[in-house]
């Protein structure tokens, strides 16, 4: 589903991804960890092209993130992304947040969009603050409402670029509650985090990654027990 | 000295139809001075290098020389240069429009710089295109970040129109100084003139204030 062959990324001279080979199949839920700077969210923001790639290719569902401007969009709207701030529109409230989408990018009439963003809003457990502004909502709520948000456009894939990383520890478990629904669902995921226990739950697949290059990539309860190498490890030490 | 309240009342008419032209030369420059601001103010936040460079040369020819030398030059010069003729009240819209808008860019472009890179990408990440996201997310919230800014500029330009007493427009200053000339009664005229000109743009500011305050996010 997500192919980066060969994908680079410079910011001037500075190399963010190195040649990175990696790909994500239908129903995996990749999990990618290292040390910030490392690259992860770079390469999360390369496959829906909010980052244009330097080099090689990647593809997202056989569509090329360096293809024109409608495939960029068709791209996009086939991988939903959840921003660690959240990004709300804040003149919107979260039954407007969510419908947004369907009406913009999809062209559904608004009474549709409506239906749509009401299921949502109750899937992540908000139903009832439908008609609260992002000021008025919590930061844990605030996230879930980014979820809904995001698959209001009915993506095949999902991007989450450290989605608790702005959140005090009590509000994290909601939201990976419901990123934990959504994977048991199947959706496909790319998840940027420093979750141990998602990434040991959730997880199907761990990447750890250091100075743009995928270190590891494996299972990661296997990865997790018994680290390959001594950088790993020392990681770990510090994030747990 | 003595002073002549009367003549207040017998000033009225005269300045009243001053007033009507001092109101269609601003309202004219509010409506084109926003449309060129926003023209302007989207080339300097997001235009390519060309609209970028001719914006930025517009913002700086009208805000580097006084107005009054630009309604001269548009009603005296301009039509020895391209041979067409204007009306006074004419050259006075086609300034006031060319100046406000200026200063609206500005105001524009600062605001349309003050929405967050990341509301745009959340835009974008859901397959909007560029101009989408613009029109739908960014100017919304763009729109209610100019307003206390616009608010001022757009009292300026009522302010502003009494300097087309320069090239002879009967607006509301040249009328009161076409009375005082009949009636040497400068105390009252002015007097009288300063108070329409403060009613008029204080109903603007509350105005503008109920509207900001309308806009206000929770």
């Amino acid at each position: 589903m997500i192919e980066f062959r060969q994908t680079t990324k410079r910011f001037g001279d500075h190399v963010v991804l190195r040649p990175v080979e990696l790909s994500v199949k239908s129903g995996e839920v990749a999990v990618i960890i290292g040390p910030s700077g490392s690259g992860k969210s770079t390469m999360l923001r390369c496959v829906n092209a909010l980052e244009k790639i330097s080099g090689g290719d990647l593809l997202v569902n056989e569509l090329s993130v360096l293809g024109s401007s409608a495939d960029i969009r068709q791209i996009r709207r086939q991988a939903g992304m959840v921003f660690q701030q959240f990004n709300l529109f804040p003149n919107l409230t979260a039954l407007q947040n969510v419908m947004f989408g369907p009406i913009r990018a999809k062209k559904y009439s608004k009474s549709e969009a409506k239906e749509i963003a009401k299921a949502l809003l109750g899937k992540v457990g908000l139903f009832e603050r439908k008609n609260h502004y992002p000021s008025q909502l919590s930061g844990g709520q605030q996230q879930r409402v980014a979820i809904a948000r995001a698959l209001a456009v009915q993506p095949r894939l999902m991007l989450f670029d450290e989605p608790t990383s702005a959140l005090d520890p009590e509000l994290r478990q909601e939201v990976m509650k419901v990123m934990q629904t959504l994977a048991m669902e199947g959706m496909t995921m790319m998840v940027v985090t420093h979750e141990m226990h998602f990434a040991r739950q959730v997880g199907s697949r761990l990447i750890f990654m250091e100075n743009g290059r995928v270190v590891h990539d494996g299972e990661p309860a296997a990865l997790l027990s018994s680290p390959p190498s001594e950088r790993f490890h020392n990681f770990l030490q510090h994030v747990q | 000295m003595n002073l002549d309240w009367s003549v207040l009342i017998s000033a009225f008419p005269d300045l009243m139809q001053g007033l009507q032209v001092t109101l269609l030369i601003a309202i004219s420059g509010l409506a084109g001075g926003i449309v060129s601001g926003v023209v302007a103010g989207v080339a300097l936040e997001y235009g390519g290098r060309i609209s970028n460079v001719l914006a930025h040369i517009y913002v700086a020819l009208i805000r580097g020389t006084p107005i009054v030398v630009q309604v001269m030059f548009i009603f005296f010069a301009l039509p020895l240069i391209a041979g067409i003729r204007i009306s006074s009240i004419d050259a006075a819209i086609i300034t006031i429009i060319i100046n406000s808008g200026a200063y609206n860019a500005e105001i524009i472009r600062g605001a349309l710089n003050s929405v967050p890179g990341g509301i745009q990408e959340a835009g974008l990440a859901m397959g909007l295109s560029f101009p989408a996201v613009l029109a739908h997310i960014i100017a919304p919230l763009a729109f209610r970040r100019s307003l206390p800014a616009m608010g001022n500029q757009l009292v300026n330009v009522v302010k502003d129109t009494s300097i087309f007493i320069v090239i002879g427009v009967g607006e509301l200053t040249r009328r009161g100084q076409e009375v005082m000339a009949e009636n040497f009664r400068s105390v009252e005229v002015w007097s009288e003139v300063a108070a329409i000109y403060f009613v008029v743009i204080s109903a603007f500011t509350l105005g503008l204030r109920v509207l900001e305050r309308r806009m206000r996010l929770p």
